[in-house]
């Protein structure tokens, strides 16, 4: 607490707009800057007789970049250690907040995460994020926090998932999977590596169940964990034999038993699985244990994920399968996407040109000044418009990253890293969305997408993170290397 | 701790780096390497939009219409573009000339598929139109076509009608789509192709809700519809209309032919129908009442019914046998009454006898022709009457009779005439010339259109050809018609023995015969007048004549069925016919109302086939009702 209060003296308020990270700072403003460009261009109305009159989208956005600027600088200017003091206030009210939406808010798109004041409507979600962010930061950075810890873990465990489990009450699970960010910076804090394989492996395997038979599923498990034991103890022959073993047992089974093909490699797998656990623990090949126990894990999670999938919303499973490909149907899930895809595919190298996106200009693509703002990157300014604000994004992120290393105490750098990252899900979400790449979650493209609390709580996000380096000088990250 | 910390600041920063590679990867794939994406863009928001031309117009002989295209315009309405705070329905319903209830089911029915424009109704005034224009009835479109007038009323079966393409049609030519207009029958049908036009394609601009938003590239790919080509008919419309007027209540057809260019003036297949039924939104219930009718007004008589020709194929016998050399005109041959073969006798009238070749043909001996018939066909040179038949049939097929003879009419029929195959099959192999006698007089298993006993007229007007008759003699755009309809076509007789047939005819009509009451002062009218039984009821009158003797101007056959002798009705309405065509007059007001007001006995088939019709229909209507 002493260094730290030292090097706030040490910035000075005097000086802090010297020491403001000015790189991150122009990736903002240029970020912004384009995106009121491309509202602009989604809403701009020829035939309008005052065309700034404040009800158009474009005017209603900058009206939002003031406020969201003058925001930023009373961010700046506040002292650092408000930020530390504000972490526990600002998540309490921020979880007080969902709550609140959860009992007293408005449905949107069967969410209930609005609030609604006269013509403004707010998502408590959007300065959830910030809270949780801090308050990460907050635990984290304590004395006594070790991650390798379990206690520790599961603390900073329910900070992600009270609020999570609240959004998810709200039925705005797309908002929750945000949340998910914060593995990054877990990873980062030093999260051992294998917490991330089982989660990596459920998505999977959720998707794969989804679109494969469960047979192909389990025959291919069983030749990848062959080969993985196969290389981990040098084995070969005993290996290929036991894979044949189980195949061979499994038909044999499927031949002269009325069983289907699959019950029947269910039964010999949990046989083989079961005999080859006791030979592991017998002969204390450890190892041999991790294939077993995920092998397992999957016969369990397979035949679950219909049940699972069955307990979605109908919109989400649709949203699921359309983008899996079983469903294809333009007409309705896939037309947003459809039309998003054909607005950026049809923008070429150079796009059509500013106002002249015909999938815009004729309200192709639904939803193109929200959640599929970036259709008007691509079709507009094509594929060079593309690569500028997808460099750009990715500029920001790494450079937030690089502000959380040079920051000496962790706080900060929890703090910068989760802003990375919900930066990072937010953009490759979007993003995805709109090029097929990702189903649609109805998550904003951040700084870009209209919408004013959309872009006050990311502007708050990045000022604090901003103002949490400012006062660390370029010095400090090359003396600690 | 640190270093751990900035390995894996390392291994993020690579994650970061990958994730954007990746979406630079797939923007790149989409935007640059697939073409995809740009032609479902345009086809967003391009759409083609079918410019119906105006269908061509057909002119009479004088110029003047017989059929007009007139503007109309069909209403559609797309339901997603309705004002959601409802609009007057009332007043609409009122200048589309629809009801109410018809209105709401059409707007139920657009609600099923909103985007898809929905025709509410067709055949929209123009003036209507404007009020629908001004109203400002959002989510309305109108689309123009055209329909069919007709200012004199007349020629329903001769000019066919205008009809929306069905299923079949439009998967068998390329051409048309649904809501396409086709010609269906008469002159509609044979030169679809010339009156169609050539459709008009507009691409045009529309954004997501179907709201038009410009024209695509400004127009300069849209193709101008191409009007359709205007025909000048044959026909004369004034004496069609006169023709149609004389035959009404009376069945049976009348073809009146310009032998020197097959040119067909007047075809009437009564009983006839008016052509503007078969326009506009009444149509289907006018058509449906047509069917129902047993006179069946739709089927066109003068090219399709079979009807014996009666005495006036004697003609064509008397010619054979002049050809043949079995005849000679000055040959006579006695009539007792009739023509006796074994126990049998065929009839024939009272008249002086013997009589010669042209006093035959006046008179309209039966006798004089079954000698001829039976002479020709037992020729010892055939060696059988099978072959001798066989070389009657050829003549009687060179006369145009037992196939069709390739004219521009729709649904041409080939009539009948009966082969040596078809003796051999009725008689089990049989037969002599006495089982085929009735051939002679045109009655027995003959079958002839009145358009080829018009064409006979012709012929004999003509003394040995004719050229294929016709109904359009221009082609607005086009030279000429088709090369076939300049060509002269032979008989196997020659012409020197058209001569005392001529003759004949010219005396039955001015000196002493049947047909005296057609003779036309100073127009050399020559005429036949013809009988024929039938097993339906009384007699068929008919009557073949051209005028004048020299240089013809006009051949006709008039076919009255059940109208009993031929110059009872046939002969009146042939020579009022040649009258007014040749003298624009009509000096013989007597003999138009007697015409008029001849009524033929139909009770004993036509009516009451109707009335059992009728009967049935009613049952069924009353079934269907208690169900």
């Amino acid at each position: 607490m002493i260094s730290e209060y030292n090097i706030s003296r040490r910035g000075g308020q005097e000086s802090l707009f010297g020491s403001v990270d000015k790189l991150a700072l122009g990736l903002y403003v240029t970020i912004v800057l384009i995106g009121v460009l491309c509202i602009t261009s989604a809403s701009y109305d020829p035939e309008s007789a005052n065309i700034f009159s404040l009800s158009h989208n474009y005017m209603k956005q900058l009206m939002w970049v003031g406020i969201s600027w003058v925001a930023a600088t009373v961010v700046l200017l506040l002292e650092r250690r408000l930020f530390h003091m504000f972490a526990y206030p600002a998540y309490i009210l921020g979880i007080l907040m969902l709550l609140a939406c959860l009992f007293f808010g408005r449905e949107v798109n069967g969410a209930k995460a609005w609030f609604e004041f006269g013509s403004i409507r707010i998502q408590p979600v959007e300065f959830v994020k910030i809270a949780t962010a801090l308050m990460m930061a907050r635990v984290m950075s304590d004395y006594a926090f070790n991650i390798k810890r379990l206690p520790d873990l599961i603390k900073v465990a329910l900070v992600i998932i009270i609020p999570f489990g609240i959004i998810v009450l709200q039925n705005d699970t797309g908002s929750g999977l945000v949340l998910g960010a914060f593995l990054f910076v877990l990873y980062r804090e030093g999260l051992s590596k294998y917490i991330y394989f089982p989660i990596i492996f459920t998505v999977v395997l959720f998707i794969a169940a989804l679109i494969f038979n469960p047979v192909v599923i389990f025959v291919t498990l069983l030749v990848l964990f062959t080969l993985y034991n196969m290389f981990k103890t040098g084995e070969v022959e005993g290996h290929v034999r036991f894979f044949f073993a189980v195949v061979l047992a499994s038909l044999l089974l499927t031949l002269i038993t009325p069983l289907s093909g699959y019950a029947a490699l269910m039964i010999v797998c949990g046989i083989a699985a079961v005999a080859l656990a006791v030979l592991a623990l017998k002969t204390r090949t450890l190892m041999l244990l991790w294939p077993i126990v995920m092998f397992v894990y999957a016969m369990l999670f397979v035949p679950t994920t219909d049940m699972l999938f069955s307990h979605l919303e109908p919109h989400q499973k649709n949203r699921i399968l359309t983008f899996v490909g079983l469903v294809d149907d333009p007409r309705n899930v896939g037309y947003n996407v459809n039309q998003s895809k054909i607005a950026i595919g049809s923008g070429g190298m150079w796009g059509k040109g500013f106002m002249e996106g015909t999938q815009i200009k004729y309200d192709y693509v639904p939803e193109k000044h929200t959640d599929f703002i970036f259709c008007i990157v691509g079709e507009e300014w094509g594929f060079v418009g593309c690569f500028v604000v997808v460099a750009l994004y990715m500029a920001l992120i790494l450079r937030l990253m690089r502000m959380g290393e040079r920051i000496k105490e962790p706080f900060g750098r929890v703090y910068c890293y989760s802003v990375a990252a919900i930066l990072l899900l937010h953009v490759l979400v979007n993003m995805g969305m709109t090029i097929g790449l990702m189903p649609v979650m109805g998550i904003p493209l951040p700084l870009m997408s209209y919408g004013g609390s959309s872009l006050l709580a990311f502007t708050l996000l990045i000022m604090i993170a901003i103002r949490l380096d400012a006062s660390t000088s370029e010095k400090d990250i090359y003396s600690n290397i | 701790m640190y270093e751990q910390g900035y390995t894996r600041y390392r291994i993020l920063r690579i994650v970061v780096l990958a994730v954007g590679v990746v979406m630079l990867l797939r923007l790149f794939s989409m935007q640059i390497l697939s073409e995809e994406y740009d032609a479902k863009a345009l086809k967003n928001i391009v759409r083609t939009e079918v410019e119906y031309p105006m269908r061509g117009e057909v002119l009479d002989r004088r110029g003047e219409y017989l059929v007009k295209s007139r503007v109309c315009y069909d209403v559609m309405v797309i339901h997603k573009e309705l004002p959601k705070q409802g609009f007057d329905t009332l007043r609409l319903a009122t200048i589309l000339e629809i009801t109410p209830e018809a209105l709401a089911k059409k707007l139920s029915q657009a609600k099923k598929s909103p985007r898809a424009p929905i025709m509410v109704t067709n055949y929209l005034s123009q003036e209507n139109k404007l009020l629908l224009d001004e109203g400002g009835f959002t989510g309305f479109h109108t689309r123009f076509r055209t329909a069919r007038e007709y200012p004199r009323k007349i020629g329903g079966n001769l000019l066919g009608y205008v009809s929306e393409v069905n299923d079949r049609q439009v998967r068998m030519w390329e051409y048309y789509d649904v809501g396409d207009y086709i010609g269906v029958g008469g002159v509609e049908s044979a030169y679809e192709t010339d009156l169609r036009g050539e459709k008009g394609i507009r691409y045009r601009i529309y954004d997501s809700h179907g709201a038009l938003k410009g024209e695509y590239n400004d127009g300069a790919d849209d193709i101008l519809p191409v009007k359709g080509a205007q025909l000048t008919s044959t026909i004369d419309a004034r004496l069609q209309e006169f023709t149609e007027e004389l035959m009404v209540g009376k069945i049976g057809a009348v073809v009146a032919i310009e032998p020197s260019t097959g040119e067909v003036l007047v075809m009437v297949s009564s009983p006839t129908y008016n052509p503007d039924l078969m326009v506009g939104r009444q149509r289907n219930n006018n058509y449906a009442a047509m069917l129902h009718n047993q006179r069946q007004p739709q089927f066109n008589r003068a090219v399709k019914a079979k009807y014996p020709p009666g005495s006036t194929f004697k003609l064509v016998q008397g010619l054979i046998g002049l050809q043949e050399g079995v005849l000679r005109p000055s040959d006579r041959y006695p009539c007792s009454m009739g023509f006796s073969y074994g126990t049998r006798k065929m009839a024939c009238h009272a008249h002086s006898s013997p009589l010669n070749l042209q006093d035959a043909v006046a008179h309209s001996c039966n006798a004089y022709f079954c000698y001829v018939f039976r002479d020709m066909i037992t020729n010892a040179k055939y060696g059988s009457i099978k072959e001798g038949v066989k070389r009657w049939n050829e003549y009687v097929y060179s006369f145009g009779f037992g196939r069709r003879l390739g004219t521009d009419l729709y649904g041409e029929g080939p009539g009948y005439v009966p082969t040596p195959e078809f003796y051999d099959k009725s008689y089990n192999g049989k037969w002599n010339w006495g089982s085929v006698i009735s051939c002679a007089i045109g009655q027995g298993e003959m079958g002839c259109t009145p358009l080829q006993m018009a064409n006979l007229a012709a012929i004999v007007a003509n003394r040995g050809y004719y050229y294929i008759p016709h109904l359009i003699k221009d082609i607005e755009g086009r030279d000429s018609i088709d090369r076939r309809f300049y060509e002269r076509h032979y008989t196997l007789v020659d012409s020197i023995n058209f001569v005392p047939i001529v003759e004949g005819m010219w005396r039955g009509v001015n000196v002493a015969g049947t047909s005296g009451k057609a003779r036309l002062p100073g127009l050399d009218v020559c005429g036949k007048t013809g009988t024929a039984q039938n097993p339906n009821g009384a007699d068929h009158s008919t009557f073949l004549s051209f005028a004048p003797k020299n240089n013809p101007k006009i051949a006709i056959s008039v076919y009255i069925e059940h109208g009993g002798f031929g110059a009872e009705i046939a002969l009146p309405i042939a020579s009022l016919i040649e009258e007014l065509y040749l003298t624009d007059t009509i000096t013989r007001p007597d003999m138009v109302e007697k015409v008029l007001n001849f009524t033929p006995n139909y009770s004993r088939n036509y009516d009451a086939k109707q009335r059992a019709y009728d009967k049935k229909r009613e049952e069924e209507q009353r079934k269907k009702q208690k169900r």
